[in-house]
């Protein structure tokens, strides 16, 4: 379980989160909408320990991620797919997947890159797991970068806009593996745009506005006129979102 | 003395020279690689008191003349604390630290030239610090950094003429007692500088040679 109690973050004199709860529970998928600028993936990067908690606090399965000594199992549990897909330059995509399998599980390498390649493979791109990132489309990239996370097993999937910087086409190629990930029981944490994908996979909505979380709601509640609808500022947001 | 003839002997002169220069460069940048080196590393990891000390070391060596490092090293230092101190430990103390120092700043810009996004990925996965640098900064941060590099060991193997000053008989030393003993200064100072030309030519080749293989992943394949 991901636990986010009363979590206050702020940047100077910006305050990005002010006091969040929020509870993932595993077999979720709990997608965070709202509009840039509202905290989303600054959330994402609290869970994740990329940001220190200015108040409250954050366990993934009772590991607080503020603590050194915690923090490195609590990242063993959760596994991040970026915004922009953060690969490793250098390394092929095969490498890009085993280096954390490798180094922090002490996997051995053959058994390792074994498993790569049938993720690989499992995502369409069984061909191209000695491409480096600059040989890859964006949509090879995330792709990559899913698989990146999912080698190191993680009970948690952290997903930050990850097909933000994707056109549709390869949006689609990525969003296609995530529901794959979705139905066959991954929890996952979704940050995204993508309204009607999430209202397909999710079963929790939560809705971020300044910081603070407005809405959060199974998501047949979220849609419903009498539930998130109801909030005024959720109803804009999904029309606006809706008319692009 | 009499000026004398060029004699064969004078050949095994220049080839004992440049060994005492190839050798010394050879000895200096590697101390001189590793000491910068490590520096860049305790900056990476933000060690406090020792990182200052260390800039301002550095600082201190690329901000004023070899020559004069040299002369403080050979002549000042020695008096100073009372030691003894031979020309060869003098060159070879003053042009590692030089070096060195100027490894640093290049150690220090590509390591942070890594975007900070990778290094955010391969924490989140939780690698260490220490493996972050070894897997995802180091390789990308060394390709980056032969081409300066190689540039300044080019030009550190020409400031090594220096240490002739002090009586090591490195090539420029060599040079200049055959000058004096032949009286032929044109024939003398082109052949030590088409030897110096031919070190550094190779220096600059195995360099680019070196950064082709270690970009490949990066490789420019054309607009």
């Amino acid at each position: 379980m991901i636990k986010v109690e009363n979590v206050k973050k702020a940047f100077g004199p910006v305050t990005v989160l002010d006091g969040v709860n929020l509870v993932v529970n595993p077999g979720e998928v709990v997608s965070i909408l709202g509009s840039s600028g509202s905290g989303k993936s600054t959330l994402i990067r609290c869970i994740n320990g990329l940001e220190k908690l200015n108040a409250g606090r954050i366990t993934v399965d009772d590991f607080d991620v503020s603590k050194p000594k915690d923090l490195a199992e609590a990242r063993k549990r959760s596994g991040t797919v970026f915004q922009l897909f953060n690969l490793y330059p250098h390394m092929t995509a095969l490498q890009n997947i085993t280096l954390a399998p490798v180094e922090v599980l002490k996997r051995p390498r053959a058994e390792a890159e074994a498993e790569g390649r049938a993720l690989l493979a499992s995502v369409g791109l069984g061909d191209r797991a000695d491409a480096y990132s600059s040989q890859l489309s964006g949509g090879q990239r995330q792709r990559v970068g899913i698989c990146r996370a999912l080698a190191m097993k993680p009970r948690y999937l952290l997903l930050d806009e990850v097909t933000s910087a994707l056109d549709p086409e390869m949006t689609a190629e990525v969003l296609d593996i995530l529901a794959k990930l979705a139905a066959g029981g991954t929890t996952m944490v979704f940050v995204t745009h993508e309204i009607e994908f999430a209202r397909q996979i999710s079963s929790r909505i939560v809705f971020l506005e300044k910081g603070k979380l407005l809405v959060d709601l199974p998501t047949a509640e979220f849609f419903a006129e009498t539930g998130g609808l109801a909030q005024p500022r959720v109803a804009q947001f999904l029309s606006k979102m809706r008319k692009d | 003395m009499r000026y004398a003839e060029f004699t064969p002997f004078d050949l095994v002169l220049l080839a004992q020279g440049l060994g005492v220069t190839v050798g010394l460069f050879l000895a200096t940048t590697l101390i001189g690689l590793f000491l910068g080196a490590l520096w860049g590393v305790i900056r990476f990891y933000r060690t406090p008191v020792l990182t200052q000390f260390i800039t301002f070391v550095a600082e201190i060596l690329k901000n004023s003349p070899v020559l004069v490092q040299l002369f403080l090293v050979f002549f000042g230092f020695p008096a100073f604390f009372k030691l003894n101190m031979t020309p060869v430990n003098a060159a070879v103390i003053t042009l590692s630290l030089n070096t060195a120092a100027f490894v640093y700043v290049i150690a220090v810009s590509s390591i942070e030239s890594i975007g900070r996004d990778q290094v955010e990925a391969a924490r989140v996965f939780g690698l260490t610090r220490w493996q972050v640098l070894r897997h995802v900064i180091a390789p990308q941060a060394l390709a980056f950094s032969i081409g300066p590099l190689t540039a300044l060991l080019v030009n550190q193997l020409q400031v090594t003429s220096l240490i002739s000053v002090i009586g090591v008989m490195d090539l420029a030393k060599i040079g200049a007692n055959l000058n004096l003993r032949t009286l032929q200064p044109f024939i003398v100072w082109t052949v030590v500088g088409v030897l110096y030309y031919l070190a550094a030519k190779l220096v600059a080749t195995l360099g680019a040679r070196l950064e082709k293989r270690l970009r490949a992943h990066s490789a420019f394949r054309g607009l």
